[in-house]
């Protein structure tokens, strides 16, 4: 379990908003009903002539958000998002804080998202704020102090071997503490994930994801967007609910794998600062450990034709007794059961018809 | 043996002599269409740009209106206008048409033949003490393919491209979508139009170099010459080595299409990921090639305005050599989230990182020519101050993309939107406008209004700064470029941005009038208007030049050193 | 004023700009051919680097002298298959995951099963994660090798023989890889198709 880090570090991250967000009634976001200009997204959901087989929407796939308290063992039940978790912020809805929040990177949720952001918030951000803010500091100077009336002979200097020496070395210096984090950042990026790490595979189509489990017993995953009108009535923010989610369990690392059937899709969540191309014809595998149950949405960022838009992510989180019980939902089987897929091959009658099992041979 | 700009001072001196050889013009076709003359074709490539721009901006006006509020508004329309279907496939397919236009428009018909063709032309031969370009007729060439690329563009617009008629690949032309996943005739003849504008650009770049090297006038060694003929050479060098590479990649792309090629189809045991390697490999000294003339505008206008040498004239010029260098060996940052191995990762990072220091040699020297000057602030000096500010923020921003790790969360959001139009939108165009007042009363012999000029000015720095910084915000909380439609949250921000744009636009007004205003009605420009500040060859001249200048070569004595250009008796 | 001929048409100049432009030129001409070079570069540096994840193919001697240096560890490998969407295939590996002995060769099979009413030809591309894996990644046989045409409904088993090399274990980049994971991608060679059908070689 080479991915466990020190957490030290990361004390410092804990932004006070999102704690606030994740006590938030999750009812709340059933009230975000301001959605306008629905029309065009659901002529897509409804035109659907590249969606995918089996991608019928279907409304009150998931429940309320106030029922999600119903979740047994066996009986999955989609989560209810977090407003403020695991999506963008929207500025107008005039809760104290959702303006600066707007202004910044999403709330992280997995642990090399929190060491990232805590690199650009304390390192990145303060000094590229200083570079700009002294430049600009400088020409002001320049205009108030040197404009022609204040001084209308001007000096002849043009060299100061001094001040190009510090104006190369501080720079070289400045950077230098960037690297050091930064190359730290992507050490831990790159670290493998465990051979006992979940797998999960997401396949670009145009458009839409697949997400396959091959630990699993074969579950497959096919994930359309839903229309406007479905997400809101689901209390999910439109343009980012599915009808099927990657459900994943938290606080465990996860291999995710990617590749692509057509064209170069990416699979992207800014939540959990991951994003990773999926390129038809060779599989790319990035560690991922995802902090704490919760729902996060992510949209495909590599253009892959019209609908690029139009294929979001959507990554439910579940503690990991509830990810096994969804596994079992969808006719899978938790590793160390392999025994029942190769005898039963249950998984063909998948219960759900979002769900199709490759046929078991 | 020197020319003296007394010899030429007043403009009306060879005008009434039809016959003075300096100023005999051929007639007009033979002067605009197989114009051999260097400030013709300059001309001409500066009216083409501008074309090109209006064009290449009012595509992004049809983008940022539709961007104004989620859902669909106006794109199903122009799919009709533009002669494709009604339905929502289509609709969506304009707006990567509308976004791949764009970027191909404004990268290699505005900026490029703005700041190469048109500044280059106009003002290298003169800055060196040269009569002309050392192949005039190659330079008509490059002109006319640079016009012809521009029509293949607009044709590909109305071919079918796919799901619609036009090229929906995104400016980067990535394989599998341009090749596999185009079909139609629109990616090729977009592909062409690259071609002839790349073919263009490479004889011109060659011309360039052929030029700096050996049309320099005697005595006008090469650290003796203008900082804007440096960044000239370093971009033809940028040029020369960049675009035949794109020139390979596309044509692999092409015969991948048309000829049954899988250089780039996994099929075939090709890769679509070595096409991103070779694009980028052009594409990152490409914005290198946008904005480096624009660094030798602005050293000759901060010189010029604040009276004083360009401060650590060699470190100007070889920071531009060395960001031209190193621009070679950054371009998988452009490519952090497609699969690359750590080690490749933190390599691209620290050299990506590398690129800071001489860019930062450069806004600092800026600075310092100004310290202790007496800085006047006409037109072309306020434009050159928007410039290093907003050059700087969008440096600053390139900084945190060069991070691996950093940019995993950035890629292909609005964060780089608006890092890219920070040191494009703003850094190439605003010293193009710079640029543009301060030789425009050289090459109309007319003064423009220093009044539009500063309306302009601040209107356009309102307009730009409200469009793209809070596209930082956009990005960093996730939205993704190249998106038609976004989930509900993000549209404040998109709001606002459209707002910018309506004010960009309106400020737009004030140049075009002001162009008219100065042609019709606008003061006389003498040699020199922007007093001693002004060192270079070309204030030596009367404005406009004449036709045909130095026919008996300037000598730069030895007595000057590269700070003041002008021969001795000047 | 302009008393001399114009400089411009002295012929000295023009040779020696003639010179300057087309060595400028040729350095345009080559940086064309460099771009064409790269193809066949970037495909022998990927073989040789094993750059983004590229196996290795071995010799049955290679093989043999890899089995010499067999320690007793082990590692995992997982096998992954896709199809490109214009296969009509499924293909999968018969085992998801298998623990070899690192240097000691070993069998995978993959199962693929035309689903259509058409023959059709495939070639599969392939590649290693971690990628810092492909260069220990050998494989001495492969269905990857060739192409492959499957009958309408014909189910056919494909083997790859492979091991990894034990230099994977002085490797620092291999530190702390318990996995790697084996990807082909079916991509469609030609459309229906009339071929015999394809053995498992």
């Amino acid at each position: 379990m080479g991915q466990m880090h020190s957490r030290m570090k990361l004390a410092t991250l804990a932004a006070l908003a999102a704690l606030m967000a994740l006590f938030a009634p999750v009812s709340a976001i059933a009230q975000d009903g301001a959605a306008p200009a629905v029309t065009a997204a659901e002529a897509g959901q409804v035109d659907g002539a590249q969606t995918a087989p089996g991608a019928e929407a279907l409304p009150g796939n998931i429940a309320p958000a106030n029922a999600d308290a119903a979740q047994t063992e066996g009986a999955y039940t989609p989560m209810a998002p977090t407003k403020g978790k695991g999506m963008p912020t929207d500025p107008r809805t005039g809760e104290s804080g959702a303006m600066m929040k707007s202004l910044t990177f999403q709330d992280q949720y997995s642990v090399d998202g929190e060491y990232a952001l805590w690199m650009h918030d304390w390192i990145l951000l303060p000094v590229i704020t200083f570079i700009s803010l002294l430049v600009l500091g400088l020409l002001l100077y320049v205009v108030v102090r040197f404009n022609r009336g204040t001084n209308p002979v001007a000096s002849k200097t043009t060299h100061n071997t001094m001040i190009e020496v510090v104006w190369t070395i501080v720079p070289v210096i400045i950077l230098v503490i960037i690297a050091v984090p930064s190359i730290t950042l992507l050490a831990r990026q790159y670290e493998v994930p465990p051979e006992d790490a979940v797998t999960i595979k997401a396949t670009g189509y145009q458009w839409y994801w697949g997400y396959t489990y091959p630990d699993h017993g074969e579950i497959e995953v096919v994930s359309n967007m839903l229309s406007d009108a479905d997400a809101i009535a689901n209390g999910e923010p439109a343009q980012l609910a599915v009808d099927n989610r990657m459900v994943v369990p938290a606080g465990v690392p996860l291999r995710i794998q990617t590749t692509a059937a057509d064209v170069i899709h990416a699979f992207a969540v800014p939540s959990l600062w991951f994003k990773m191309d999926a390129v038809p014809g060779r599989l790319n595998e990035k560690i991922l450990t995802i902090k704490e149950p919760g729902v996060y949405y992510g949209q495909c960022s590599e253009l892959c034709g019209s609908r690029h838009a139009y294929m979001p992510i959507a990554v439910e989180a579940l503690p990991p007794e509830q990810f096994a019980a969804w596994v079992r939902a969808q006719g899978g089987t938790m590793p160390g059961e392999e025994e029942a897929v190769i005898e039963a091959p249950a998984a063909e009658e998948a219960p759900a018809e979002q769900v199709a099992a490759l046929t078991a041979r | 043996m020197a020319t003296t700009a007394e010899g030429f001072d007043v403009h009306s001196d060879h005008s009434h002599d039809a016959h003075d050889h300096a100023d005999h013009k051929p007639g007009f076709f033979a002067r605009w269409f197989m114009s051999t003359n260097h400030k013709d074709i300059g001309t001409m490539y500066l009216i083409f740009a501008i074309i090109a721009g209006i064009i290449g901006g009012a595509i992004s006006g049809i983008m940022r209106v539709e961007l104004a509020e989620p859902g669909i508004q106006y794109l199903t329309w122009w799919a009709e206008f533009m002669g494709g279907g009604s339905d929502l496939n289509t609709a969506l397919h304009m707006w990567n048409v509308f976004i791949t236009a764009h970027g191909l428009i404004m990268v290699f018909f505005m900026v490029m033949p703005a700041m190469i063709g048109g500044f280059g032309n106009w003002f290298v031969p003169l800055m060196i003490g040269a009569p002309d370009m050392a192949f005039p007729r190659m330079n008509n060439v490059s002109f006319w393919l640079t016009v012809a690329g521009f029509f293949s563009l607009l044709f590909s617009l109305f071919v079918p491209g796919g799901s619609g008629p036009g090229a929906g690949t995104g400016w980067t032309v990535y394989a599998p979508l341009s090749t596999s996943g185009s079909v139609g005739p629109a990616v090729d003849f977009a592909i062409f139009s690259l071609h002839l504008a790349g073919a263009g650009s490479i004889l011109g770049a060659t011309n360039f170099i052929t030029t700096i090297f050996n049309m320099r006038a005697p005595g006008m060694t090469l650290h003796k010459m203008p900082l804007f003929v440096w960044s000239v050479l370093v971009t033809a060098f940028l040029l020369l080595l960049a675009l035949p590479v794109l020139a390979a990649a596309i044509t692999m792309l092409l015969t991948d299409r048309n000829f049954g090629t899988t250089f780039f189809d996994p099929a075939g045991g090709g890769d679509p990921v070595l096409y991103q390697h070779l694009f980028w490999f052009f594409g990152h000294p490409e914005v290198y090639i946008m904005i480096l003339p624009g660094f030798g505008m602005i050293s000759q206008i901060v010189a010029t305005f604040s009276r004083k040498p360009v401060f650590g004239y060699l470190g100007m010029a070889y920071a531009m050599v060395a960001i031209g260098v190193v621009g070679f060996i950054v371009w998988a940052h452009h490519m952090y989230t497609v699969g690359l191995d750590v080690n490749t990762k933190m390599y691209f990072t620290a050299a990506t990182m590398v690129i800071a220091v001489p860019t930062g040699v450069k806004i600092f020297s800026w600075i310092a020519t100004m310290w202790g000057g007496s800085v006047e602030f006409k037109s072309p000096m306020v434009w050159a101050l928007g410039f290093i500010f907003l050059f700087t923020v969008g440096g600053v921003t390139g900084v945190v993309l060069a991070n691996g790790g950093i940019d995993v969360n950035l890629h292909d959001t609005y964060y780089v939107v608006a890092h890219f139009h920070y040191v494009l939108s703003m850094g190439a165009v605003f010293s193009l406008f710079a640029g543009f007042y301060y030789w425009f009363p050289k090459m109309s012999g007319r003064m423009h209004s220093e009044l539009l000029s500063h309306l302009h000015f601040w209107t356009f720095f309102i307009g730009v700064n409200v469009i793209f910084f809070p596209q930082h915000f956009l990005g960093m909380q996730g939205m993704p470029r190249r998106y038609p439609d976004y989930p509900d949250a993000f549209t404040f921000w998109h709001e606002i941005s459209t707002y910018g744009y309506y004010i960009m636009a309106g400020s737009m007004v004030f140049f075009f009038v002001n162009i008219g205003y100065a042609l019709v009605a606008g003061r006389k420009a003498g040699a020199n208007p922007w007093g001693e500040g002004a060192t270079t060859l070309e204030w030596t001249l009367p404005s406009p030049p004449p036709y045909h200048q130095f026919e008996t070569l300037p000598v730069i004595t030895d007595a000057h050193d590269y700070h003041d250009h002008r021969p001795a008796t000047a | 004023m302009a008393t001399t001929p114009p400089v411009l048409h002295d012929s000295d100049t023009a040779r020696r700009n003639l010179r300057v432009g087309v060595l400028a030129f040729m350095g345009a001409l080559a940086m064309l051919g460099l771009g064409y070079a790269a193809v066949p570069l970037y495909e022998m540096f990927c073989r040789v680097t094993g750059f983004g994840g590229t196996t290795q193919v071995a010799s049955e001697a290679e093989a043999a002298q890899a089995a010499t240096l067999v320690t007793g560890q082990t590692i995992s490998v997982r096998f992954d298959g896709s199809t490109a969407s214009d296969v009509p295939w499924t293909f999968r590996p018969t085992q998801a995951t298998d623990t070899v002995t690192i240097g000691q060769r070993d069998i995978a099979t993959y199962i693929a099963r035309n689903e259509s009413s058409k023959p059709v030809t495939g070639t599969a591309t392939f590649n290693v994660t971690p990628e810092q894996a492909g260069k220990h990644f050998n494989k001495i046989q492969c269905f990857c090798f060739t192409e492959q045409t499957l009958a309408p409904g014909q189910e056919v088993t494909m083997p790859v023989l492979y091991y990894v090399d034990p230099a994977v274990l002085d490797d620092p980049d291999m530190q702390g890889v318990e996995q790697i994971t084996l990807s082909y991608t079916f991509h469609r060679t030609s459309g229906p198709d009339t071929a015999a059908p394809a053995g498992t070689n």
